[in-house]
């Protein structure tokens, strides 16, 4: 091991030759490599951690770039995983790292995370965190959690019994998922860039301090940290009786994940369904981005009531039987569809462009 | 009875940090009910109460000058 490469972090007290040897021998998986996950690779890279697998299917895109600070301008397209490595390999040639270009399912989590000691959760939407926290918790791994909305952040580790003996997942916070569109995500909701990079870097120093044995990590303690404000608000945690996790790998693999609506509130489809319904008499689709956003689409045929003017929609009465919102991706026009059924219930049928404007553009009239 | 009420993410939107003085309530589920009431939009959300800063499991009763937070789940990346 070069120690010159560590001597500034090996000369601090309470850290040393011996925290710099658990560091080398460590192994931890982080899963999304996008605006948590980058700044979190950077310092577990530099950091010396031994073994990083990274997991993330995803590509390259412009608008990754402001906060997912790996990436450069000609890595668009690229597989985030394989731009990532070559940087951390750049930065530390001195650690292993194991590229995974997959997308984490119920069916392969398993098998990726078994190998590791410490995973991270970097991802992007509660479907993905769920299966995580399960699976973290069935192979009692544990799991620095890390996720962001808008300008706060929300940062805790699982499954490490405290010294009252208590072991808490995220099911203790919240035991089911939030349906699609309860909650935003950050392409629906926004996120300043720096944001992610403050969470990101707590949770390697977070991992750090797990391996090393250094400090009074984050177990049991939910931390929610907001950027505005610079407050950062920590909750004690405690286990929750009101769900149950799978105690076996037959049943973890059996576990449900589709925590969409109730079919009968409205359907969600895709581009050749809108078609196919749009052909029928009385068909009404609404287009409920606000005003501003691109690419506008052609009013006669979408008509434009932004979420923001929802309300005084939804006070008039509509004539149309088959009703369909859209927005940019296929988020808000969920809630959207879920109001419009609280009204009309099942006297109108009520559908959601899966996926919305950004993935079915071609589809629609410009 | 005097409730300090901090409320975070999506939540804060709609029910803003705020000293609440509320009179025949006596413990949290009856806080929710009425919160629920008095910001209806967060009927329709998941979250979290924590009492003086301690997250609670099942209902428990409050006195005045607690501080009751209100946490919804984060997803973004």
């Amino acid at each position: 091991m070069a120690s010159e490469r560590y001597h500034r972090q090996l000369i601090l007290k309470g850290f040393g030759e011996e925290a710099q040897l658990k560091l080398a021998s460590a192994k931890v998986l982080v899963i999304g490599v996008g605006g948590l996950g980058c700044p979190a690779l950077q310092y577990l890279a530099a950091a010396g951690i031994g073994h990083l697998g990274l997991v993330d299917d995803d590509t390259v895109a412009l608008s990754n770039l402001h906060r997912q600070v790996l990436y450069t301008t000609t890595d668009i397209g690229k597989l985030k995983v394989e731009v990532a490595a070559e940087r951390l390999v750049e930065m530390n040639p001195e650690i292993e790292i194991i590229t995974y270009p997959t997308y984490i399912q119920r069916n392969n989590i398993l098998n990726l995370i078994q190998d590791y000691h410490i995973v991270l959760d970097g991802t992007d939407n509660f479907e993905t965190r769920y299966i995580i926290n399960d699976a973290c918790a069935l192979l009692n791994i544990p799991l620095v959690f890390a996720a962001v909305d808008g300008y706060e952040g929300q940062l805790a580790i699982f499954n490490i019994k405290d010294d009252n003996g208590i072991c808490t997942n995220y099911r203790d916070l919240f035991p089911i998922p939030p349906k699609k569109g309860e909650i935003p995500n950050c392409a629906e909701n926004g996120v300043l860039g720096v944001l992610p990079g403050i969470i990101g870097s707590l949770a390697a120093a977070e991992v750090i301090k797990l391996i090393t044995e250094i400090g009074k990590p984050l177990i049991n303690r939910l931390l929610h940290y907001n950027i505005l404000t610079l407050q950062q608000y920590e909750l004690n945690m405690s286990s929750g009786s009101d769900y149950t996790l799978p105690h076996t790998v037959a049943d973890f693999l059996k576990m449900e994940d589709n925590n969409s609506c109730e079919i009968d509130s409205y359907l969600e489809i895709d581009a050749t369904q809108l078609k196919q319904i749009q052909q029928k008499p009385s068909t009404l689709i609404i287009d409920v981005r606000e005003e501003f956003e691109v690419p506008l689409l052609n009013p006669d045929l979408y008509k434009k009531i932004p979420m923001s003017k929802l309300d005084e929609f939804l006070a008039q009465e509509v004539t149309a039987y088959h009703v369909i919102f859209i927005c940019q991706h296929g988020i808000r026009s969920i809630t959207a569809a879920e109001n419009f059924h609280k009204k009309y219930g099942t006297s109108k049928k009520v559908y959601s462009l899966k996926g919305g404007i950004a993935k079915w553009r071609n589809h629609l009239t410009i | 009875m005097e409730i300090e009420i901090i409320s975070f993410g999506k939540i804060a939107e709609f029910m803003a940090n705020q000293r609440l003085t509320v009179d025949g309530i006596k413990t949290t589920a009856q806080l929710k009910d009425f919160l629920e009431q008095e910001f209806p939009p967060l009927a329709g959300i998941k979250y979290k109460l924590a009492l003086n800063k301690t997250i609670i499991q099942e209902t428990v009763e409050l006195k005045s000058g607690d501080t009751v937070a209100i946490m919804p789940p984060f997803s973004g990346g």
